[in-house]
């Protein structure tokens, strides 16, 4: 299976004449096959550093990333990724945004067509094929970018923050999306979120992870995305088991923004 | 369809409305506040007109021979005759009053004439629309040149450290360089003649479009870049199917600017020795005091500056629908 392997991985950000960053320190994990990850923590704690080095976009100044059993070392299409935004072309229509992988890749026109109509069925835009991006609202335009990363068909689909940026309600919908997508599809997805109850819903694994150095704090593993499948997504958010593990990692959160902020003013 | 069946009442609302429109900024009744809100403040059409209209009754006025005797009157001369020819008779001389003479500025008769005069027999041998054509043809040779030049130029420095070293010292050092303060030294090296017009015009838009295409490269969104790789597109992919398309608007916004630097120096340019162009035209009419000639060489020039400009906008909303949105 193309289960996913972290081993040892640092990563050193070189500051000229200052002290160099930690932003990840020995991080190891496996991740099989199908696991949807989520990434939580405080900013500077180097998720999306972790995230970029998975996706091959940056390389680890120690330890290793392998996919399946090969070592990552660049970018690849199978490792999908879904940015927070402006990641789209405007120059091209939806489904060309769509179909953009399958046409850098001189695959079968009529298949890659086929496909195109087909995803954009799944992420509920089925007529807005000729549509330009600067015509969608924010939500859509999300929705394109995770059909256009779908169409190349990957194992792996990175998200950072893909739903930092959309209102209350949009993000709702496209969380329950993302658990949809999951389910149907069956791929591995690792997401980076701000949002506590995000990472708990849209994580049937959660790392909470820690900076100063970047870290991996707590690993969870989470009932709630498999619950969600089923159940109505409010319903779940206020279930007592939700809130109350909500309460833990908000608690394991302040504790280290506190523990950075008196650090700070101690060096101040 | 929807329009074909709308009453006369629908008509005459829609002819309301785009009077309204051209005459009033009446968009935003609903605004209590908009002085200080740009998105308040538009161009209205009908002030536009009215300074246009004003300006060329300010040119009429001032040039009018007020009080000028009828009977030297000659519908067959021009102004600047009928005043010559007054000016050396008794009867005639002192007799009218007058802003500007016909020795400072051409009354707008006059200039009407040489037009049609310039268009039909032309000034020394060519006709205006062959002036026109020379000149416009040095522009668009001097602009395609340039561009092509100085577009790779700049997505090289936009694409590699190396480039951007190498190619900083030149275009940081000739981009200041008024194109005309080359003129002397171009002509001693390259003569006089169209070529050498035409090397100018490259000299004043290469650097414009160098710096235009390296900002339409720096202006690419990292993740577009790195989407583009993710989906499996090669560097060359990414080159022209990414950062191409994605430089469109900083290009032509230099393309625009770079047109109006090249037609501006282009016009200096052919003051010199050229024999065709709207420059050539302006500077042989000197001589011989034609001000009405000079004066329709730059109202054409200006005019043909606006056109230009009308039309690389209207392009650009054409083929960069996206700019500004989203």
């Amino acid at each position: 299976m193309k289960d996913l392997s972290v081993s040892n991985v640092d990563m050193v950000y070189e500051v000229p004449g200052g002290t160099n960053v930690q932003a990840l320190n020995n991080v190891s994990f496996d991740l099989a096959a199908g696991r949807l990850l989520s990434l939580l923590g405080p900013s500077g704690c180097g998720k999306t550093t972790l995230l970029n080095i998975l996706a091959g976009f940056l390389a680890p100044t120690g330890g290793s990333v392998t996919l399946a059993g090969d070592i990552i070392t660049g970018p690849g299409q199978e490792r999908g990724m879904v940015f927070q935004q402006g990641a789209l072309f405007e120059w091209l229509t939806v489904e060309e945004n769509i179909s953009f992988g399958p046409r850098m890749n001189r695959a079968d026109k009529l298949a890659t067509k086929a496909r195109v109509q087909e995803l954009l069925e799944i992420v509920g835009l089925a007529g807005f094929g000729d549509k330009q991006i600067y015509e969608l609202s924010g939500g859509m335009q999300q929705r394109v970018a995770l059909a256009r990363c779908l169409a190349n068909d990957p194992d792996v689909i990175l998200m950072d923050e893909p739903l930092g940026a959309l209102d209350a309600l949009t993000r709702e919908k496209m969380q329950s999306l993302v658990l949809e997508l999951w389910k149907e599809t069956g791929k591995t997805i690792i997401l980076v979120t701000h949002s506590v109850e995000e990472a708990l819903y849209l994580g049937d694994r959660l790392f909470v992870m820690a900076p100063r150095p970047g870290r991996i704090e707590s690993d969870y593993s989470l009932p709630f995305a498999e619950q969600g499948l089923t159940m109505d997504a409010r319903e779940l958010k206020r279930s007592p088991e939700f809130r109350e593990k909500s309460q833990e990692i908000l608690s394991i959160i302040w504790e280290m923004e506190e523990e950075i902020m008196g650090r700070t003013e101690g060096e101040g | 369809m929807a329009s074909t069946m709308d009453g006369p009442q629908d008509a005459e609302a829609k002819v309301s409305g785009v009077l309204q429109r051209l005459t009033s900024s009446n968009d935003d009744q609903r605004k209590t506040v908009t002085f200080g809100d740009s998105s308040a403040v538009r161009s209205i059409p009908f002030w536009s007109v009215v300074s246009l209209v004003l300006l060329i009754a300010f040119w009429f006025l001032a040039t009018f021979a007020f009080g000028f005797p009828e009977d030297f009157k000659d519908p067959e001369l021009t102004d600047k005759q009928r005043l010559t020819i007054c000016s050396q008779d008794d009867a005639c001389d002192g007799s009218y009053s007058q802003l500007l003479g016909p020795l400072t500025f051409p009354s707008v008769r006059d200039t009407w004439n040489a037009f049609f005069e310039l268009n039909d027999e032309g000034f020394k041998g060519f006709t205006l629309l062959d002036h026109t054509r020379a000149s416009l043809w040095r522009v668009v040779r001097g602009m395609f040149f340039g561009s092509l030049f100085g577009i790779p130029v700049g997505f090289a420095m936009g694409l590699s450290s190396r480039a951007r070293g190498f190619f900083d010292s030149p275009v940081e050092l000739f981009r200041p360089i008024p194109p005309l303060a080359l003129l002397p030294l171009f002509i001693l090296m390259f003569g006089i003649g169209d070529g050498t017009s035409v090397r100018l015009l490259v000299f004043a838009s290469i650097w414009i479009m160098i710096i235009a295409a390296r900002s339409g490269v720096q202006a690419a969104n990292l993740s577009k870049v790195r989407a583009a790789y993710s989906l499996g597109a090669s560097k060359r992919q990414v080159l022209f199917r990414v950062l191409l398309p994605n430089a469109l608007p900083e290009l032509f916004t230099g393309f625009r600017v770079a047109l109006g630097v090249s037609w501006g120096t282009l016009v200096a340019a052919e003051l010199l020795g050229l024999n065709k162009g709207l420059g050539a035209m302006i500077f042989a009419a000197r001589p011989n005091f034609r001000l009405d000639v000079v004066v329709v060489g730059i109202i054409v020039i200006a005019t043909l500056g606006v056109a230009m400009d009308l039309i690389l906008r209207f392009l650009e909303s054409k083929l960069i629908p996206w700019r500004g949105k989203g």
